[in-house]
């Protein structure tokens, strides 16, 4: 019974590490670059939240909305102040304001909000779902974040391979060059693609921080970190890979520290991305691309 | 030619703001190093910022109460006393760097630093400097092995310690489980103390979990583990933030278990938007409770509320607000002068310390070995209704 519990909560922390990575690979896809600022953009989305929620009165899930809308323009803006102008630069210059991003990010709400973590109230308010007899106790946010995340993934799987911008994003991921002169708006696809990440980012906030309802300018950090893991476990660059990967991530995570050790259990996960890549360089979904002379 | 000129206009700048980050950071404490005599110069550094940041606020402010009444009567040994503290962010590295900054500014006596990881990392420094330190609340073993070195709060194991009797002779349990963060020298200190004790004791423990700082959002399989388990009680002696967490997942999950925790859950209440009746009945050993109906402490928290925010009043601003009265003892037995130097108030102050009794905010007769260690009596609180209980 334990075991089984355990497992619920495995998948739960794994899907909203899913929800993150799906952000990060779909912006190393098409703009091959690692966004280390997503994992921030994540706490941004959870203080928009909890600032309407809790200052105005906003109705949670209008909040969402409107923490969606707001990321989304913020991922368009980092994206267009930032990272733009450095496109032709080399990956070091890039992944390096990446960073700076990060910690401007992280010094902006710890300017705006403080630097006391606040505690979140969950939007999800439903009981908590009680199974054989008392035994096994699944939270309603647990349920909510899987249901979230499948939707969101087998949506975004959708939206890549059937729709316009969707193939676009495609073409610009397989050879940006050749896109363009196939007619594909390059700087149009990346810039949705880093409005997807963001928008998506501020939902994986949101359960992140519905789930574990603390709430600080470091919220995003660690969970960006594990997240990032989850995307390469799974193939970086692939959706269903991130996917996958993210909650195997949480699996192994919950598993290990309720059977093994609880304080081994991110040197676990750590050791299983390592073998993983050793195995498998590109991951577990991961594309391998023949360099052609 | 122009190439090697945009890099050096660029290194320019760079210094520059760098050159303004530092004077910034260091403006907080402008006063001239030298010593006229008439002064005593107290520094402290803390968390002002970042997760631990409602410890270092009390203690300024604590500190800041205290050092403004102490001059109103006429100072010690007809100093002034001159405060300024610097912000450590409870962390290692940076604690360093606000020791150095006060030791620039002329501190004479240091008042810290609040948490205890900090604090283990400047005491090499100040036992080089030979600078007398009081810390109000790190709590370590280890954090008093110099001897220019003293605690206002419990060590460690004395915390984890009295937690064990407490619950044993009170007979609030049998059957006893611990979640404390393996990576955090507090935490860990107190939970090695608590299960020797418990042994002693009798009382059953039947599940340690550990975590660490890197994971300590979800506690979701160590609670479903000490549930299985069946534990009456869930010992948590670590830091007020995850012990939010630790409660909303508790009681997700179903668990009806009582919780016990030490100084570090000192904060819960004030956590922003926390749902406080999750805390309902959470019992924790911290020497002061702004409740308690004695004379000292009604006049401190009275004094406290009307001068600063009442929300940030905590037993580390109780702490605090004694070390500068014990320094004040210890400075009058000693018959310490402002031109001493720094040295010579570290000989002088060493020694009367284990001299002085002083009745405090914190306790009343506490004396010092001259280990370092306090001597004064654990006093344990229950949250009822959003506030602390004094529990006999």
């Amino acid at each position: 019974m334990t075991f089984i519990t355990n497992l619920i909560n495995g998948v739960s922390l794994g899907s909203i590490y899913a929800v993150i990575a799906l952000g990060y690979t779909m912006v190393y896809g098409i703009a091959k670059m690692l966004n280390f600022a997503h994992g921030d953009v994540i706490m941004v989305g959870a203080y928009i939240v909890f600032a309407l929620t809790s200052y105005a009165g906003v109705n949670p899930y209008l909040a969402l909305v409107i923490s969606m809308a707001a990321c989304t323009l913020l991922g368009m803006a980092i994206e267009r102040f930032a990272y733009k102008p450095l496109r032709g630069a080399s990956p070091l210059a890039v992944l390096i304001t990446a960073i700076g991003v990060s910690y401007f990010l992280q010094n902006m709400a710890l300017l705006i909000f403080g630097s006391q973590a606040k505690s979140f109230t969950s939007i999800v308010n439903l009981p908590a779902l009680t199974l054989a007899g008392g035994k096994i106790t699944i939270s309603a946010e647990t349920i909510v974040t899987i249901i979230v995340s499948l939707i969101i993934m087998v949506s975004l799987t959708l939206f890549v391979n059937k729709t316009k911008p969707g193939r676009a994003m495609l073409a610009v991921s397989e050879d940006k060059g050749a896109a363009q002169l196939m007619g594909v708006n390059v700087n149009a696809t990346i810039s949705l693609t880093f409005a997807i990440g963001s928008g998506l980012a501020a939902v994986a906030g949101v359960l992140l921080c519905s789930a574990y309802p603390t709430l600080s300018s470091q919220t995003g950090a660690m969970p960006g970190i594990k997240a990032f893991v989850a995307a390469v476990l799974g193939g970086i660059g692939s959706i269903p890979g991130a996917v996958i990967g993210g909650v195997l991530i949480g699996v192994i995570e919950i598993l290990s520290r309720s059977y093994i050790s609880s304080q081994m259990a991110d040197a676990i996960v750590f050791a299983v991305l390592i073998i993983v890549l050793l195995v498998k360089p590109t991951g577990i979904l991961g594309k391998k691309y023949i360099e052609k002379v | 030619m122009k190439m090697s000129l945009k890099k050096v206009l660029a290194a320019v700048l760079a210094l520059t703001f760098l050159a303004a980050c530092f004077t910034a950071c260091g403006s907080k404490g402008t006063g001239s190093s030298s010593s006229d005599g008439k002064t005593l110069k107290i520094g402290s550094s803390g968390p002002l910022t970042g997760d631990a940041a409602a410890y270092g606020i009390a203690v300024k402010n604590g500190i800041q109460l205290a050092v403004d009444e102490i001059n109103a009567a006429g100072g010690v040994n007809g100093m002034k006393l001159e405060f300024q503290m610097e912000d450590d962010e409870a962390d290692a590295e940076k604690s360093v760097n606000a020791y150095n900054t006060l030791k620039d500014n002329g501190m004479q006596v240091f008042i810290g630093t609040v948490t205890t990881g900090a604090c283990l990392s400047v005491i090499s420094q100040t036992k080089a400097d030979n600078m007398f330190q009081i810390t109000p609340s790190a709590s370590a073993a280890k954090v008093i092995a110099n001897d220019n070195c003293f605690q206002v709060c419990f060590t460690d194991p004395n915390q984890g310690t009295a937690s064990a009797d407490y619950i044993a002779s009170k007979g609030l349990a049998t059957k006893v489980a611990v979640i404390y963060n393996s990576s955090d020298a507090y935490s860990s200190g107190i939970y090695d103390n608590f299960k020797a004790e418990a042994a002693v004791k009798g009382l059953d423990l039947v599940d340690s979990e550990a975590f660490t700082s890197d994971s300590k959002q979800d506690f979701s399989s160590q609670l479903s583990k000490i549930k299985a388990l069946g534990a009456e009680l869930i010992f948590l002696p670590i830091y007020y933030q995850e012990a939010s967490l630790i409660l909303s997942q508790a009681k997700n999950a179903g668990i009806t278990a009582k919780f016990f925790g030490c100084d570090g859950l000192d904060g819960l209440l004030n956590i922003e938007n926390f749902d406080k009746s999750l805390a309902e009945n959470v019992m924790l050993l911290t020497p002061f409770a702004a409740n308690a109906t004695d004379e000292t402490t009604k006049k401190f928290v009275a004094a406290y509320n009307a001068k600063f925010d009442p929300s940030t009043l905590n037993q580390f601003a109780a702490d605090a607000y004694d070390a500068v009265y014990i320094v004040k003892a210890a400075a009058e037995k000693a018959g310490v002068t402002g031109d001493m130097s720094v040295s010579a108030i570290c000989d002088a102050l060493k020694g009367a310390m284990t001299e002085i009794t002083v009745d405090g905010v914190t306790g009343s007769g506490m004396t010092w070995k001259a280990t370092g260690e306090v001597n004064k009596e654990p006093k344990a609180v229950k949250i009822e209704n959003g506030e602390y209980q004094p529990m006999d």
